[in-house]
């Protein structure tokens, strides 16, 4: 991996993002409402209004204020929530950590039980259970979340009442820190159902796409040669195979954890989960412009990481893949 | 291309003048009614208001009328009616928030000087008589005195129909009622309301009283926050010097007596003994501070509550003096009873208390409740003030509020007994669960907030009464309440709400749902009908 490749993707990676911030900012204010129309039903007469315009700088010229955003992202510096009044950076923060804590246990099962399970339909293709894991994978991936998230809170909460259907935690609860307040069993209980729902629905990608890579791994001559040399059918297929078949799947990977930011809002809303997806749902219905733009900045640049991570790790995985 | 476009475009005009100039021959003297734009809320954000738009044009039509309903985005709906009083007819709603109880608020959104763009008044009713009562109940401290006045306003625009109001909706909850008893409802505010937690009586030895929302306080800051779901928490652990009684008559609360002296002056004594939360003692200078802070601040929320006050004056360890500019009615059940104590000790240290960042916001009040912990998006707990003077009366120890997504979660945690009570609204599909729920009591509050349908008199056919008169009877607003609200409301008939008795006049003229008497009021103000059934104005 030479030094300038780097330095190219890195640059391409920030001029994406400068055209996302762009983006963002207009088509939020050409798109949503006035943030400060929905003050009118609480009885806000028009020179308040006028005056809360003025406080967030929506009574500038729309140009002269994305120059002020452009220089405040670049410092790091994300701005006021109108609905909230607080500095946007330490209200996206707390939610982005409970997102990540749902999203990357989903993904962690997901992707666990998906690879090898992939790699196991793959060797006994054509077979009953080859069948049965396919159309298993591709229903959980085509039924959409709000409704098996909303029969799972039917069913294992209302009715059976084993399991807390909302929050991440038993109120009240005393936290310290945030790891104090992930690490008990009572947080382990409430992740588990929308944990699960989202596994769910991510299986399939691996498990689908392991499955096909195997197939045209299991055609190549190398594992010929292992069978020759008479390997153990499971030893060709988790050494040999697998290994090679990874990468793909670890793109999938990598474009999925980028998206996770911004959570499956859905879930987060089902199981009312205190994550960054209800956030946005919030910021959107409130035209609350600043904590909109950076809940979808966050999203944008994980994604952009990634994919330049994934970039990057090929090489490593595949020795074959020249990066140039 | 150039050459053949011209010579049609020049033609175009002359043709539509020629085919206009023959339907004005035709018509002699009459002029077509013009086309009715009826601007309503989305299907998404309101099906009711979206639907009633429907029944409304349907009707109106087989009078002749040519009706088109347009649903419009929320904020866009605001914007046109009133930034920019551009509709003929809106469909709209004020909500009923506790405040306007007194009927002040509601009676001044038909005041011609509320006219002008963005006030209260965007349909334009204008009449002078109505200004002169408006102003006369206004400076009236005598509560029967005001009323008569109040009543004679509603008898006196009726007949104009200004606007139809469309229903007052029932705020339909629940609670538990295997775990306490005692709920108290009010008019518009529900179960949430600032006596429940105060009388709910636990039935287990869980004494903690716990409401679900689907909604989020902007902020718990005095001195920002502008949403109910702000203040319905926080005058939980502020006082004030008036709470409303359920049955919304002034109580004086942190205040021992309240005086008016005359039209401008109000003396207030305070309860001896009350403390801040954190120890404190509330005096006379704490109100005074209070009210002047407000006002330096110019903070918009409160501003039209505190606008009537001159001065306050402190006229003993416990006595304040508030001189108004102006006589101002509503002073004692809508001022005294919204603003909040503030500790001066406190804030007097506090130059711009809007930029305050959330962890540094004051919490010490010193109402009955005492702020213990909140959880932006999750959760929030006051627990009771053992020095509050109604503390002993308090059966709960703590009251705690959890915040779901939406108003599903809300109603799995109450099903699955996760929260006591709802604050808000159930879903029309809840209600039968709700019912069938053997733990659970559904509770059906009339709500004197109203849905109305405002049309622009300044725009033909509206300029003409009786054309609002027989549009007003071409409007079934009791198949809007059938159909649309499950029975769960009532039909409109002033702006003053029927559940608000005290200010409420029942005998006005109330244009029951009759297309035939529509007809024939159209007819007597001399409208007419073309062999297409199109109506032609006089």
């Amino acid at each position: 991996m030479n030094r300038s490749f780097v330095l190219r993707r890195g640059l391409q990676a920030i001029g994406t993002l400068l055209v996302i911030v762009t983006v963002l900012f207009f088509l939020f204010r050409l798109g949503l409402p006035d943030p400060t129309a929905a003050l009118v039903t609480e009885g806000l007469s028009p020179e308040d209004r006028a005056a809360v315009r003025e406080r967030f700088g929506l009574d500038r010229p729309l140009f002269e204020q994305y120059v002020i955003y452009l220089g405040n992202v670049v410092q790091g510096e994300f701005g006021t929530s109108f609905y909230y009044k607080a500095p946007v950076a330490s209200l996206v923060w707390e939610k982005f950590a409970n997102t990540m804590v749902l999203m990357l246990t989903a993904i962690i099962i997901a992707y666990g039980l998906g690879i090898p399970l992939g790699a196991y339909l793959a060797w006994k293709r054509g077979t009953r259970s080859d069948t049965f894991g396919i159309v298993l994978g591709l229903m959980f991936r085509s039924a959409p979340m709000f409704w098996t998230g909303m029969l799972a809170v039917l069913l294992f909460g209302v009715a059976l009442g084993w399991l807390p259907t909302s929050g991440m935690r038993t109120l009240p609860y005393e936290a310290v820190g945030f790891l104090d307040k992930i690490f008990t069993l009572d947080f382990l209980r409430h992740l588990i159902l929308p944990s699960l729902i989202i596994a769910l629905f991510y299986l399939g990608s691996p498990l689908l796409i392991m499955r096909n890579t195997m197939l045209e791994v299991y055609g190549e001559d190398f594992i010929e040669m292992a069978r020759a040399k008479g390997l153990r059918e499971r030893d060709i297929l988790y050494r040999h195979a697998a290994r090679n078949a990874l990468l793909p799947v670890m793109t999938q990977l990598a474009v999925t954890i980028g998206l996770a930011a911004g959570g499956q809002v859905v879930v987060e809303v089902v199981f009312s989960w205190p994550g960054l997806g209800r956030e946005i749902l919030q910021a959107v219905r409130t035209s609350d412009f600043p904590l909109a733009q950076a809940t979808f900045l966050l999203m944008a640049a994980l994604v952009i990481g990634m994919n330049f991570l994934a970039d990057m790790v090929y090489g490593a995985l595949d020795p074959r893949v020249k990066l140039q | 291309m150039h050459t053949s476009t011209r010579p049609r475009s020049t033609w175009v005009p002359v043709l539509i003048a020629l085919t206009l100039a023959l339907g004005l021959v035709t018509a002699q003297a009459q002029t077509a009614v013009p086309q009715i734009e009826i601007l309503t809320t989305t299907e998404a954000y309101d099906p009711i208001r979206y639907e009633s738009a429907f029944i409304i044009a349907e009707d109106w039509r087989t009078l002749g009328f040519d009706v088109v309903v347009r649903p419009l985005e929320f904020s866009t709906l605001l914007e046109r009616f009133y930034d920019e009083q551009d509709f003929d007819i809106t469909i709209l709603g004020w909500s009923g928030r506790v405040d306007r109880l007194d009927p002040q608020h509601f009676l001044s959104t038909l005041d011609s000087r509320q006219t002008s763009l963005g006030s209260n008044n965007p349909g334009g009713y204008s009449n002078p008589a109505y200004d002169a009562m408006f102003d006369a109940q206004a400076a009236e401290f005598d509560a029967d005195a005001r009323r008569a006045i109040v009543l004679e306003m509603q008898e006196l625009v009726a007949p104009d129909a200004p606007l139809v109001i469309l229903y007052h909706r029932d705020e339909v909850i629940a609670y538990n009622a295997t775990q306490f008893d005692d709920m108290v409802t009010m008019a518009g505010e529900g179960l949430y309301n600032e006596w429940t937690p105060l009388v709910a009586t636990p039935l287990t030895d869980d004494r903690v009283l716990t409401i679900g929302s689907p909604q989020e306080p902007d902020t718990l800051n005095p001195l920002d926050s502008t949403s109910v779901w702000g203040w319905k928490w926080m005058r939980m652990y502020y006082d004030k010097l008036v709470r409303l009684s359920p049955d919304i008559e002034p109580l004086p609360y942190a205040a021992a007596s309240i005086t008016p002296v005359d039209d401008l002056t109000i003396d207030v004594t305070l309860r001896e003994g009350m403390t801040f939360h954190d120890g404190e003692p509330v005096t006379a200078e704490d109100v005074k501070f209070t009210f002047d802070y407000y006002i330096e601040q110019d903070f918009g929320y409160f501003r039209a509550f505190l606008s009537p006050i001159e001065s306050v004056d402190v006229t003993g360890p416990l006595g304040v003096r508030f001189n108004l500019a102006t006589p101002f009615a509503p002073f004692i059940t809508v001022t005294l009873s919204q603003i909040p104590i503030l500790p001066a000790h406190i804030w007097s240290e506090i130059p711009n208390p809007a930029d305050l960042a959330p962890d540094q916001i004051p919490q010490i009040g010193s109402g009955p409740f005492q702020f213990d912990r909140y959880d932006r998006g999750e959760y929030k707990r006051l627990t009771v003030y053992p020095e509050h003077f109604a503390a002993g009366d308090i059966a709960i120890e703590a009251m705690e509020m959890i915040v779901y997504a939406d108003s599903e979660g809300v109603f799995t945690g109450l099903q699955t007994g996760e929260i006591d009570m709802t604050a808000w609204r159930m879903e029309p599909g809840q209600i039968p669960l709700a019912e069938a729920n053997d733990d659970l009591v559904v509770v059906g509050v009339p709500d004197f907030g109203y849905f109305h349908m405002t049309w622009n008199l300044r725009r033909a056919p509206f300029d003409d009464v009786a054309a609002r008169r027989a549009l007003t009877m071409a409007t079934d607003r009791q198949r809007m309440v059938n159909v649309l609200l499950d029975g769960r409301g009532e039909v409109g008939s002033s702006v003053v709400a029927p559940v608000n008795a005290f200010w409420h006049n029942p005998f006005i003229e109330r244009f029951d749902y009759d297309l035939d008497a529509a007809r024939a009021e159209l007819e007597a103000a001399g409208y007419t009908w073309d062999a297409d059934g199109r109506i032609w104005a006089p």
